[in-house]
Formats: C-alpha cells, structure tokens, sequence
C-alpha cells in the first residue's frame, strides 16, 4: 500500500494510481542506456613479434622460350639472399594458386593472401637482340594492393647473378628500411690439404658463395686478406722467402705490389676509408707498432711508439678515429685513437683479452674476438665502450668482418680436432647464425663494399 | 472496503504490468551476455571489470588448438541446416556459395530440372512406387543419396556460412553453448581459403559496463587481435622508441570503414617500414571482434604501434 507523503501540498491532485504509474515510468526511463559522446582513444599496441617477412617469389618470367632457365636461377638466387638474411620467410613455390605469366598487370591479390604472403616479387628476363639481357621486376605489397618497387636492368648475359643480387638489395631496403648488401663479394683464405700440411690460397667469390676464383697459387702462406673500401684492390699478408710482408693486389689486372719495404715484419693491414692509405702494424725488435703509408707518395708515418704490442688497427667510416689492439696495459684490449695518431683510450674492459677490431661501416660498433674462459667468442661494443655484447660464443670463433650495411658479420670457426675452419655470418643482434659454404676449409673473411 | 481492495490490487496489478512490460522491452534490446576466454589472457584490469568483461572467442587463431571445438560445433548447426536445405545440397556445392541463402535458393530455381523435380519427385514417388520412371529416377535417386553424402563435408562449411542467417533467431535464446557453438562456427570459414570477409555477428558484449571509459576492455582486445597479424621488421637492437599510429574508422561489424590514416610522415627508411608493417597488420586482422556496447568507443580511435617502453 503505498501512501503518499501527506506533507506533500500539491495543488493539483495526483491519484495514487497516477502516482504509482508516474514513478514506474520513471523507472523505465532511467533505465534507457545513456549515450556519451567520447573523445577519440589512443590504444597502445606494445607487443609485435619479429616475425621473419612472409614473402612469394615465383619464378622470373621468360621474355623469350629461351629465357626460362635464367628466370629461375635468378628467382632462386634472389630467394637465398633474402632467406639467409634471416629477415624473410619465401614461401615455398609448391604453395602458390596461380602462375604469374604477365608481370604487366596487377596480381590477383586474394591468391597471395590466402597463401598468407605479405608482399610478392614478379619479374621477368628476356634476351634482347643485340645479346644484352633485360631484367624486370615489380614488388607488390599484399594487404594495400599498392607496389612498392619496380625497375628493369640491362646487362650482360653472364652477369645474370649480379643483377639478381641487385635485385634481392632492391627489395631487401624497400621491406626493411635498411641498407643492403647482397651485392658484395668476400675475400678469404681457402685452406686444402691435411692439417699439418695446408695450402693456403687467396680466394674470392660472391657473398652467398658462387664464383669461387682463387688469387693466389698457395705457395706462399697468405693471411689477414683485406678490402680496398673504394677500388678492387685487396691488402694481404704474405710469407715469402723473408720476412712476411704486406702486398697489394688489383683484383681487376692481377697486378701485384709490395706495400713499403720496411725492416722486421708487417702484420695485419687495412685500408683506409678513402682508399689513399694502408695502415699496418710494424714490429721492430720486441714490440710492433702503428704505421700509416700513403699508397701514391709512399711516405709512412708512424702512429705508435710504446713498448708493447700494438696490432690489428681499423679506421672508423669517417677515417679520423682508428681502433686497434694494444697489450700496454697487461693483456690485450681495444683503444680507439685519433687517426693522426695522439691519445689512445682503452674502451674494453670485460674479463678477458679483446683482439681484431674492426669498425662497422654504419660506424656505430666496433666487432672483436674475445678469448676468455676457454671460450672463444665474437662481440660488438659501442665506440666509446658501452653496450658490450656477445653474438657467438664457442670453442673457436674468430677474425669478425661487417657487410657492407654494418648489420651482418663474418667470421670464421674451427672445430678443431681433424676438421678445419668455415665460415659463418650472423645478425649483429646474435641472430641468424648460419655457415657459409666454401669449397675447402675457410678462414680469415674479408668483406667487399657494395658493388654497384 | 471492496473498492480498497480493487484499488491496492490494481496499482499492484499495473505495477506488475510495468515492470515486466519496461523488461520485455528494454531487455532485447541489450546485447548477449558473457561468454568466457578461452586463451589465457593477460590483462591488467580491474577486479570488478572483470566480472564484466565479455570475451569474444578466438577469430581463427591458427596457433590455437581450435579443431576440436570445430567439429563439435559443427555438428549441431549443421544439423539444423542440413535438415532444411538436404534436397538442395548438391545444388549448393555446385555454385560458389556467397554467405546468404537467399541468392543460394536463386541458382536452385535456375539450375537445371533434373536435380530439382527428382528431389521433388522423390518424396512423391516413395508413397507411390508404382510411378512411370522408376527405373530412371531411382538411379537418379541413388545418385543424390549419394551426392548428399559426398559432399557433406563440403556444404558443412559452406552451409555453415549460410546458416548464420536463418539459425540465429532460432538461437535467440540464452543457451551459451548454443551461442559457443554459432561463434565457433565461424573460424572454419575464417580459415577457409577465400579472402572475403564474413558477416560476423553483433558482437557479444556485456550489458552492463560499470567502468566509465571501457577501453581497457576493448582496446586490450583490440590489441591482443591486431597483434595476431603484426608482423614487426626487424629493427635488430637499435630500434627503440619507434612509433606508428593510425586513425581508424570501424563498422559495426568490426571491419574498416576506410583506409586507416597514418599520423605523421615517417622519417627514416625504417620507420616507413614500420608503419606500412602495423598498416597490413590493422588490415589484415579484420573483422575485430569488439564489444557492440562500446561501439561508440572503438568506432573510431587511434591504435599507436610501438616500440617504447614506458
């Protein structure tokens, strides 16, 4: 029984009925979901996992009937450049719905993205009359529909390699954001023959392992093969019937020269940014030191004078600081110092010895062989020291080089026992470790600046 | 003292009458309620929001193991649909099947008649043996029992798409599993190898969102879905404080109403990467499966991909 407040002096009469009705309807009213407007929200989306790029490449196109075998090396080259990378995922060709037979028009897009691919790679090779080669290609990214690349190159039939590697760059830096650098070779020392016995030669090939060509004879031990970051010159230690010596090498002539003709031996040499100048280390009665020769006046100036071991040296991309390796202060550690010679600073300090630095060409780390704990290992550290990190660890790892973009290195392990070294690369953030194939045992790599 | 009575009994009578009539009216109109996560999500959210937050199920996950669940929800829906479109059942398999049933009947009417009046004329001829084609229809007959069984599996799913339609006012009641059962559904023609995206439906959401701003709830769904597709480029160890953020605009439904805009031009190579990687990302994972209750919310809003760590 609900009797109203009679207090309540209302003019009009309000029945209880009335009442009743008004105050359930005002019920049903509040009930009515209310609407707010609301300010645009930002949501936070934190968590993405690297997840290498799922990528299709079917096969090149054949311009002409002919073309079909060079369509699908070079799809195949393109397809190990971009899987060793680590960064890509190539879906098998097996997989694929539709056969690209026209690169000229615009793909399906439901028939790659049911296969879940995220961007696709169509080209097509075609042998022009007057025996040049013609390569095309486009890249297409799946989920907008939009390409993001294309271009058509001309060469030399015989060059098909390199203008697939050119192409692997192109798409590598249009997916990644980053500098490539599949178009580069490596040059190394190849070592055959038993153990106690090896024949060490100078050998060059392309950085996915193709076009092995071998420099010298192996007569002469070789060692510590260096790039020229500017010519087709290489630097390299030789034991000859002497003293070892540096010598120069132009890949393109064949043409071989001693670097200097100094007293007492000439270790670990390296070029410097600009190509002008070879820097090395001379050692002269107990101890070795700095050296810098011009290459065109030959004059040499001398950029240590301790009595300890200084060895190893490297030059930053900007050619004013060098790194190098020094025992000054008890064992061997790394300093950078400026390239004119002047103050060293020591910038390694872990437990252990810090040995063949070399400076990547982004300039931002400096690589070393690290020995410590009966481990043998490969690291980078910051130029000033900081951020010191280990990338492989192992019984055996040694001799670190940069690929031309400052995020892959080389280097070179030996298992030991009754095998013999190989090469490896892996991502400068410990990833992607993966051995290069070689024909006989491999050590002591070499990077090349890009090609084109 | 009777009309007292009359009286009392009314107000009662018509207060009972309100209540269930403002009941009747404003329930439906509320969306379904609760449904439980089936993954285990980490969610930093309140106790009491919890209680409330709705879960929509998984969208085709591929990580997840989901087939067991997908047969046994297959099985009761299809049923019901096998049940009422079996004569047309090869019909179906043979034109593509867009997701109403209604264009379905369509190529029914316009294909050919042997199929149609032999599933007409079987229910006729099985009372009346004695019939002037026997001998042809019978092999006919036999020839649909047994196309009806070949593709079973295929209609399944194709008929599992139609069905959203005509089994969801069957299903209007509050049988969750039943409800379970209709969603799950949906993650075979998800995986399904076409690209169309699928009526979803409304999507499940709690009538009663106690927090003032739910997008702690949304938006963590919203992350953890978006976060499915994003395939991140690999920045190696350098790259931090990378950020990328969009303005989108969704449907109901969960999908793009338009291309999402980016905010700001990218810098660097890298960054240019990174965006376009969380752009396939936002449009790859649609339809996002959000609470309807919040649409107003998340209809349009601004995800910001990014590396920070704060």
């Amino acid at each position: 029984m609900t009797d109203k407040d009679p207090s309540l002096q209302i003019p009009f009469r309000l029945s209880r009925r009335q009442l009743v009705s008004g105050m359930a309807s005002l019920g049903a009213i509040a009930g009515i979901p209310v609407r707010l407007a609301y300010a645009q929200k930002r949501i936070p989306i934190p968590e993405g996992d690297f997840v290498p790029l799922p990528i299709a490449i079917p096969n090149f196109v054949a311009g002409t009937p002919s073309d079909g075998e060079v369509g699908a090396g070079v799809t195949q080259v393109i397809t190990n450049n971009l899987k060793r990378s680590g960064l890509f995922a190539p879906i098998d060709q097996a997989a694929y719905l539709e056969k690209v037979v026209n690169i000229d028009v615009v793909p399906q897009f439901n028939n790659w993205k049911s296969i879940n691919a995220q961007a696709l790679v169509t080209g097509r090779m075609t042998r022009q009359a007057d025996g040049r080669l013609k390569a095309e290609f486009r890249l297409w990214d799946i989920a907008t529909g939009q390409p993001l690349a294309g271009q058509q190159y001309f060469t030399q039939p015989e060059n098909w390699r390199r203008i697939a590697h050119i192409i692997s760059d192109q798409i590598y830096e249009r997916l990644t954001g980053e500098k490539a650098y599949f178009d580069s070779r490596v040059v190394f020392v190849d070592e055959t023959g038993a153990k106690e016995r090896r024949v060490k030669r100078l050998a060059l090939m392309d950085q996915d392992g193709a076009n092995v060509r071998y420099l010298t004879r192996g007569s002469d031990l070789v060692l510590t093969p260096r790039f020229s970051p500017s010519t087709q010159e290489i630097t390299y230690m030789e034991f000859g019937q002497g003293d070892p010596r540096v010598n120069l090498l132009n890949i393109e002539t064949g043409q071989r020269e001693i670097v200097g003709n100094f007293p007492g031996m000439t270790f670990s040499p390296r070029f410097s940014p600009d190509g002008q100048r070879v820097i090395m280390s001379l050692q002269q009665g107990g101890n070795s030191n700095l050296f810098v020769m011009d290459l065109r006046s030959k004059s040499t100036t001398r950029l240590t004078d301790t009595p300890a071991i200084d060895t190893s040296p490297s030059y930053a991309p900007d050619g004013a600081r060098i790194c190098f390796e020094s025992d000054r202060g008890g064992k061997p550690q790394i300093y950078v110092m400026p390239a004119t010679g002047g103050q060293a600073q020591r910038i390694s300090f872990g437990e252990g010895t810090y040995s063949t630095p070399v400076w990547s060409p982004r300039g931002d780390y400096i690589a070393f062989t690290k020995q410590g704990g009966g481990q043998f290992s490969i690291g980078i550290i910051k130029p000033d020291g900081s951020g010191e990190r280990i990338l492989t660890s192992g019984f055996h790892n040694e001799g670190p080089t940069f690929a031309p973009n400052g995020r892959v290195l080389m280097f070179f392990r030996d298992p030991g026992g009754s095998g013999g070294p190989s090469l490896f690369t892996v991502d400068i953030s410990g990833r992607f470790e993966q051995r290069v194939a070689t024909p006989g045992f491999a050590s002591d790599p070499a990077w090349s600046p890009l090609l084109s | 003292m009777k009309v007292k009575v009359n009286k009392t009994l009314a107000a009662s009578i018509v207060l009972h009458v309100l209540v269930f009539g403002w009941a009747l009216i404003s329930f439906p109109t509320r969306a379904l309620p609760v449904l439980e996560e089936e993954t285990v999500a980490v969610d930093v959210i309140s106790a009491d929001q919890l209680s409330h937050v709705m879960a929509g199920t998984k969208t085709g996950d591929k990580k997840n193991p989901k087939p067991v669940v997908e047969k046994v929800a297959d099985a009761k829906p299809v049923d019901d649909a096998v049940g009422k479109i079996t004569e047309k059942a090869p019909v179906v398999t043979d034109t593509s099947p867009p997701p109403q049933p209604k264009p379905v009947e369509k190529p029914v009417e316009k294909k050919p008649d042997p199929p149609k009046p032999v599933a007409e004329a079987k229910p006729k001829e099985e009372p009346k043996p004695v019939e002037k084609k026997p001998e042809t229809t019978d092999p006919i007959a036999e020839a649909l029992k047994k196309e009806e069984k070949k593709p079973p599996p295929k209609p399944q799913v194709e008929a599992a798409k139609p069905p959203p339609q005509p089994p969801k006012p069957k299903e209007r009641t509050f049988d969750q599993t039943k409800i379970a059962a209709l969603l799950d559904k949906r993650d075979p023609s998800r995986q399904a190898v076409t690209g169309d995206t699928i009526n979803s439906n409304a999507a499940l959401g709690t009538s009663k969102g106690s927090a003032a701003d739910n997008s702690a709830t949304w938006g963590a769904m919203f992350q953890r879905q978006v976060e499915r597709c994003w395939k991140k480029p690999f920045g190696g160890i350098e790259s931090q404080n990378q950020e990328a953020a969009f303005t989108i605009r969704l449907k109901r439904d969960g999908t793009l109403e338009a291309a999402p805009i980016p905010e700001g031009t990218p810098a660097t190579p890298y960054l240019r990467v990174y965006s376009e990687s969380a752009l396939r990302a936002i449009i790859e994972c649609q339809p996002y499966n959000l609470p309807a209750a919040y649409f107003d919310e998340w209809k349009f809003f601004t995800p910001v991909f990014t590396e920070r760590k704060s």
